[in-house]
């Protein structure tokens, strides 16, 4: 992971120096051992304080959408989809952006992390193989893959789609046996079994919004949780306005979301909102066959009318 | 909207054209049997606080 | 009022199914009185919020024709 860093701090420094954009878009160390926060890297000064590890939760593209300046981006594969999704959608030109692309070996999971520490974290170290977690009068160590995040399990694309730069040399793509398998799962439960099931996931939920904040799918200019007239959603934490939001963001995610796991990594009560969206990816690759943010010249499924589109649920 | 645990019948699809009466009728038909038999819809409808539960 | 009556709330197509709606209370055809039409101006006006709202308010069910 050190080699990542260098890399991106020499591709950052370079393209800074150069003018060939006015900022890059990475990650630095965060104040807890265990996060890395975003950072906007505007001269090569800054440019030192990149960093890229297991940590790196959080979306870069998120902070794209919309801009009008030249941007260097940090982005590991499911950001990248993001990036295409993005482009695809008008919300940035390829022109303005240079992609400094991360082969991803996954994500620590945070909840796995914590878990594990005999105390506070200061810092994590990862090698690829396995993952050092430090902390006062504890050292530990476990092999990546056993504290990867839930979605780094199930990614089907580790290397950047598009990029103008790459970090490191790709890395091999994961066999996956069995993507769906929590799906799959909750699918055979009864209707009842599962609106139970929902229930409870949704319980702890706050409404802090957090998940669509992380989200770069999110960039409507009013969402409809702020929409006041009319009010579709309730503000408050009742258990029916709860739902509504997790459904209607299902909704607007779907065929567009690349299954980044930044809402879950954002989220403060550790809730499993990707069952949600994993179903729309589920969906869109079994009747559609289509998968998001793969193609820049491939719209969305949900955007695009085909004659043979299954249409059963029609009368 | 099944995944979630509504009932399926709770949501219809049809197509009809503005010549079509007999079937629109056809179809409300069968769709008010349909949701007759579900019963009345419990699971999402908002409960606003009252006096008793409060 | 023995009789369960189920609440529907429908949302019409002005163009298709509006029409039909129309032609067949014209056409004196009888249908079952339990919905509550809303007329949109094209299926595609549909959104999910629409349903979701109808159910939040109390609705049974919610037939969308086009």
């Amino acid at each position: 992971m050190d080699a990542y860093t260098d890399k991106i701090k020499e591709i950052s420094k370079k393209i800074l120096s150069e003018g060939k954009v006015d900022v890059v878009i990475g990650f630095r160390k965060g104040t807890l051992g265990y996060m890395s926060e975003p950072y906007m890297a505007k001269s090569e000064k800054e440019a030192e304080n990149l960093v890229f590890d297991c940590n790196c939760r959080m979306n870069l593209v998120n902070y794209v959408t919309n801009r009008k300046d030249k941007v260097g981006i940090v982005v590991k594969g499911c950001d990248s989809r993001n990036l295409v999704t993005h482009i695809i959608e008008n919300k940035i030109k390829r022109e303005q952006l240079y992609i400094i692309g991360v082969p991803c070996t996954g994500l620590a999971d945070k909840k796995a992390l914590l878990d594990l520490a005999e105390g506070e974290i200061t810092s994590v170290e990862d090698d690829n193989e396995t993952i050092t977690i430090k902390g006062d009068g504890f050292e530990k160590k476990v092999a990546k893959s056993d504290v990867l995040q839930s979605n780094c399990k199930t990614c089907i694309k580790r290397n950047p789609v598009i990029f103008d730069e790459l970090a490191g040399p790709e890395v091999a793509e994961l066999e996956i046996s069995d993507r769906f398998a929590d799906v799959d799962e909750v699918e055979k439960m009864s209707a009842d079994e599962r609106w139970n099931f929902f229930g409870e996931l949704l319980s702890e939920c706050t409404r802090c919004y957090a998940c669509r904040n992380a989200c770069p799918l999110c960039y409507c200019p009013t969402c409809f949780v702020d929409e006041s007239r009319p009010q579709w959603v309730g503000k408050s934490d009742n258990e029916t306005d709860v739902l509504t939001y997790h459904f209607l963001r299902a909704f607007h995610d779907a065929g567009r979301c690349t299954d980044c796991g930044a809402c879950e990594a954002a989220c403060p009560m550790d809730i499993k909102m990707r069952y949600f969206t994993r179903k729309t990816i589920k969906d869109c690759v079994e009747k559609y066959g289509s998968e998001a943010g793969m193609e820049l010249d491939k719209r969305p499924a949900l955007d695009q009318y085909k004659i043979n589109d299954p249409n059963e649920f029609i009368k | 909207m099944e995944f979630v645990g509504l009932e399926e019948d709770r949501l219809h699809f049809s197509w009809i054209s503005s010549a079509e009466a007999v079937k629109f009728a056809d179809v409300a038909k069968q769709v008010a049997e349909k949701v007759k038999v579900l019963g009345p819809n419990k699971k999402f409808v908002k409960r606003y606080p009252t006096k008793d539960t409060e | 009022m023995s009789e369960y009556e189920p609440k529907i709330v429908s949302f019409l197509c002005n163009w298709c199914s509006y029409g039909a709606a129309d032609l067949a209370g014209v056409s004196r055809f009888q249908y079952p009185d339990n919905f509550r039409v809303i007329r949109i101006p094209c299926t595609g006006r549909m959104s999910p919020k629409f349903f979701l709202s109808a159910l939040r308010e109390g609705a049974d069910a919610v037939w969308v024709s086009g």
